[in-house]
């Protein structure tokens, strides 16, 4: 068989595979960073376009006892407004903190809860067994929970005494935390 | 002799056009149900992983459905009603990301992707085409060799 | 006892996956073929101990031995077998456990499969990658997904049972295996990839033999994705089937890679060329079903269908960190030495052709990759919320959608290495006369907006072109005497009729979309309403008491024939609202489906009840879509009368020594 001359190729140095697998790599590493770094946790402060703002209008009769409130009333009062369902269990976790929160030194804070995607015989049973002696206000249309942006119970926003709105918590709070926030505004003189 | 050959294709070409043309027309305003509805689809149900106020029957999304149907009625317009909405939950309720901004980059880099890879074709047949050219004439002892090749064969009939 | 069995089956999986990896690791060094084989023989091993673990968990759930937490968490002496055995994969434990089954079933089928060349390295390197990935997912099941763990303190009498939407529909028994056959099968690929550049031996002949793997692998994952979306229609009650949801994203990525390489891989096939970009394609297909996998199972994005969150995050994730720098290492190192010479003549060819097709089908799986993750990477970047939801995926993935329609007709008719214009016009001619005579007639009959009319008139075009190649190669076939069939079988014909099934899903997904209208009603029992041209007649509503839930139901006859019983059920193990079971069923010819669903129930006795509707034409056809997808892969992996040897003189076999091969010239 004749010997097959053919010239070769002439020799490629072309390095595409190499670079083209640095540039992947390096996207990669920096993408498997971001992943590894995700975290949920507690006490997760939230951006939210009411911050700063005040805080929309609540009014409604108490489940509870059928007195009539108006979220205005809580003027002069540091205000949590605590939104809870009663299938919700990180809202049982954190409920003993919000009595904490409730009962804390000076007097001058306060929380008042909205059902969520709930019906008032789940919410009276819930109080009984989890504690909370603050107006829980019906939301039968989510009126209320759209006009607040709630995604989710628990979800929490901390009034100051004008009813200006300072922060919002997605998921379980704690009352050092409340507390801390109650404190530094105070010293802001808000 | 060109003519002929062509024109059934240009004739295809001018009917596609024309209906094309007359099926992109709309069929008249939007009913306020059907604005509703197209303003629904934008926007995600706020307690749902990523489906649309629409379609979810989560009571948050009904929620939703009823204050965009309240303020349609109102006649507020549909730039309007968006904002009122992420006044309240913030800009991520809207399924769409913005077009501006770090936002913006997920429109921008698939496209950019796309034109890089197009570019990266085009140079690889570039190239193909100069390797073609360099590899030079074919010599007449290899055409042989070839062409008893393919005859001791049967060829491909695909 | 079931713990016990099962755990000590899961240990000894692990010891015989490290055993089989010495021991082939050991051949591999030292080039004993004993060795080799002895290490094949692990194979029988894990495949023994993962079904012995399956067969206790399965025993564990039939019989409510509710001693195991997997158990005690997701059985109940209420939920029907069928479901009850399918509760095997309804969480993630008992996931991982079926993906393992599954996977030491490809390992044996691949070690039985190559049996007689157990003394090549090639194969020996790629068992010995698929003895690691079953070791990874073994040693998952003794850490952080271990499904064998007992129930702490007292063993409860019953259980909650699954998910009460995994619960209620015979699709789920089948959905969840299926895709992953499909997903795991994608394993082999890859290990013989990784061998291959391993051991340097990128010669045609190692990918054409596992191309037929891979076809398998993307066939049930084809078939695994529509029966999800089928499952997602029938079961969870919003009217619509793919939602760009991130686990059915999870699953899409991976099936635009496989897609992309089916077809690239005729060209390497025909050329010999782009060996070391199909070699990255399989790489990255299975990186991707990691990836996936850990934004399923770590809980870092929000789902529909999202397992729940568990510690299982960190360690799929450096599975994938492992995977990646791997398989770059691997391509960084010797892709450029093994590339093969060759030109593609001209754009306008067959080649050309799936070049454009591997483009658009990667530009495709980008844009869906990207959006999946933006969010996380922009709240990294700047702590900022995003949501991307369906206007950005329809927007971005349409034009190359209608692209790959475009394609699907114009490359079949394409001849190899060039074309000329008389060629393509010959043969064109047919098909696009069809889809511009079909669109003119969609226009006609009043239709509008424009997507959804170029997915008509291009999809005619490309299912013209399909049954035109069909057409042509059953009168080959008969011309040259081996009867019609021939002209369907085969790789080249299955694939056209693949192409039909997914055109026919292009087409009723685009006119699903475009063509739907919902609408609530309320009525009360015995009124009627009008929605879409369907009359909707609310009969009856009652409650239903079952063993594990309690519901009501509404009778509502549809056009004055057929009844749908919509109902909402409060499961006694679920706290929280009631879960919707929606009622659907397609209108006489098929052309439109009404979804009927109970939206809310009366407040009070004798009260209205809110109806939901929801018609949408050409839903059945997805499904039938799905059915030709499956039945074109089974022709197309039938043989052709040509056999291609698998293995070419171009791969040289075991027994010449590395230093011959360079006498017969670069590769």
């Amino acid at each position: 068989m004749n010997a097959i001359v053919a010239s070769p190729p002439a020799r490629r140095n072309r390095r595409t595979a190499l670079y083209s697998a640095v540039a992947v790599g390096v996207i990669l590493v920096l993408f498997i960073a971001v992943l590894a770094t995700r975290s949920s946790a507690v006490d997760k402060q939230a951006r939210s376009p009411l911050l700063g703002r005040e805080a929309p209008s609540l009014s409604g009769p108490s489940v509870i006892d059928g007195r009539p409130f108006e979220l205005t009333s809580m003027r002069g009062r540091y205000t949590l407004v605590n939104f809870f369902a009663s299938w919700c269990v990180p809202c049982q976790h954190e409920q003993p903190q919000l009595v904490r929160f409730a009962h804390s030194q000076g007097g001058d804070t306060a929380v008042v809860a909205v059902l969520f995607s709930d019906t008032a015989g789940p919410a009276r049973d819930y109080l009984r067994a989890n504690g909370g002696d603050w107006p829980v206000l019906a939301d039968p249309n989510g009126q209320s929970a759209l006009d607040y942006g709630v995604r989710g119970p628990p979800e929490s926003y901390l009034l100051n005494r004008d009813g200006i709105v300072l922060a919002k918590f997605v998921g379980e709070v704690t009352a050092d935390t409340l507390e801390r926030l109650v404190a530094r505004a105070k010293v802001a003189g808000q | 002799m060109r003519f002929r050959r062509w024109t059934p294709w240009v004739v295809l070409v001018i009917v596609l056009g024309g209906a094309l043309l007359i099926g992109s027309r709309g069929s008249g305003p939007d009913s306020p149900d059907e604005r509703a509805a197209k303003i629904e689809a934008e926007v995600r149900c706020p307690t749902c992983a990523g489906q649309s106020a629409l379609v979810s029957d989560a009571p948050a999304a009904k929620a939703v459905r009823t204050f965009v149907a309240q303020e349609v009625a109102a006649g507020r317009s549909d730039g309007v009603i968006e904002r009122e909405l992420t006044d309240r939950y913030g800009s991520d309720i809207l399924l769409r990301p913005p077009a501006s901004g770090i936002d913006g980059l997920v429109w921008f880099l698939p496209i950019v992707v796309l034109v890089v890879g197009a570019g990266g074709l085009v140079l690889a047949f570039r190239r193909w085409r100069a390797e073609a050219r360099a590899a030079g004439e074919v010599s007449e002892a290899d055409r042989e060799r070839v062409e008893s090749a393919l005859r001791r064969r049967t060829p491909d009939p695909d | 006892m079931n713990a016990l069995v099962g755990q000590t089956a899961v240990l000894l999986g692990l010891l015989a996956c490290l055993a089989g990896i010495l021991t082939l690791a050991a051949g591999l060094r030292t080039g004993q073929p004993q060795l080799l084989r002895a290490g094949r023989r692990y194979g029988w091993a894990l495949f023994a101990a993962a079904a012995v673990a399956v067969a206790a968990m399965e025993r564990a759930l039939v019989t409510h031995d509710f001693s195991l937490a997997y158990v005690a968490h997701n059985g109940s002496r209420s939920t029907p077998l069928i479901f009850t055995i399918s509760s095997l994969w309804a969480a993630l434990e008992g996931s991982i456990l079926l993906w393992t089954l599954i996977l030491t079933v490809y390992v044996v089928a691949v070690t039985s499969k190559f049996r007689s060349r157990v003394g090549d390295p090639l194969v020996g390197w790629a068992t010995l990658v698929m003895f690691a990935v079953s070791a990874f997912f073994f040693a998952l099941m003794l850490g952080p997904a271990n499904p064998f763990t007992r129930v702490a303190g007292v063993i409860p009498l019953d259980g909650p049972g699954p998910n009460p939407l995994l619960q209620n529909h015979p699709l789920m028994v089948i959905h969840p295996p299926m895709l992953y056959a499909g997903y795991v099968g994608f394993t082999v690929p890859f290990a013989f990839a990784v061998a291959a550049l391993v051991t340097g031996r990128l010669g045609e002949g190692w990918l054409v033999e596992t191309r037929r793997w891979t076809l398998f692998a993307w066939g049930f994952l084809s078939v695994g994705i529509v029966l999800g979306a089928w499952w997602s229609y029938e079961v969870l009650g919003w009217g619509g089937f793919w939602a760009w949801d991130p686990v059915e994203n999870a699953s899409f990525i991976p099936w635009l890679c496989g897609t992309a390489y089916i077809h690239s891989v005729m060209v390497q096939e025909r050329r010999g060329m782009l060996r070391v970009w199909n070699l990255s394609l399989l790489l990255a297909t299975f990186s991707l079903t990691v990836l996936g996998t850990f934004l399923t199972r770590s809980g870092v994005l929000q789902s529909v269908h999202a397992f729940s969150e568990s510690s299982i995050g960190p360690w799929i994730l450096s599975f994938f960190g492992a995977i990646v720098v791997v398989s770059i290492g691997l391509i960084g190192w010797r892709g450029d030495r093994l590339r093969s010479p060759g030109a593609i003549d001209s754009p306008i060819s067959r080649e050309g052709a799936f070049l454009l097709n591997n483009l658009l089908f990667a530009g495709f799986a980008f844009v869906v990759l990207l959006g999946t993750v933006f969010p996380l990477l922009v709240e990294a970047i700047n702590g900022q919320q995003l949501t991307i939801g369906r206007p950005f995926f329809d927007g971005m993935t349409q034009p190359i959608a209608l692209t790959l329609l475009f394609l699907m007709a114009v490359a079949p008719a394409l001849p190899w290495r060039t074309a000329s214009s008389e060629v393509l016009r010959h043969r064109l001619a047919v098909p696009a006369w069809t889809g511009c005579l079909t669109l003119v007639g969609c226009v006609a009959f009043g239709l509008r907006g424009i997507a959804p009319l170029l997915a008509f008139g291009l999809g005619a075009f490309a299912a013209a072109a399909a049954v035109r190649q069909l057409v042509v190669a059953t009168r080959r076939s008969m011309a040259d005497g081996s009867g019609p069939w021939r002209g369907i079988v085969g790789r080249a014909n299955g694939g056209m009729i693949v192409h039909l099934g997914v055109i026919v899903i292009a087409v009723a997904f685009s006119a699903s979309q475009a063509y739907g209208h919902r609408a609530e009603v309320q009525l009360q029992a015995g009124q009627t309403a009008t929605v879409a041209g369907h009359r909707i007649q609310l009969v009856d509503i009652h409650g239903q008491h079952h063993a594990n839930r309690d519901s009501m139901v509404a009778d509502v006859r549809v056009d004055g024939g057929r009844i749908y019983r919509p109902a909402i059920s409060q499961y006694f193990a679920m706290a929280g609202g009631g879960v919707g079971t929606p009622s659907v069923d397609t209108t006489a010819g098929g052309l439109s489906d009404v979804y009927v669903t109970l939206a809310a129930p009366p407040d009070q006795a004798g009260g209205p009840a809110v109806i939901g509707v929801v018609v949408q034409p050409l839903v059945a056809w997805l499904w039938f879509g799905g059915g030709l997808i499956a039945f074109g892969t089974l022709l197309a992996a039938i043989p052709g009368r040509r056999r291609r040897r698998p293995v070419l003189p171009a791969s040289a076999p075991a027994h010449v020594a590395p230093r011959d091969l360079s006498a017969v010239g670069s590769q």
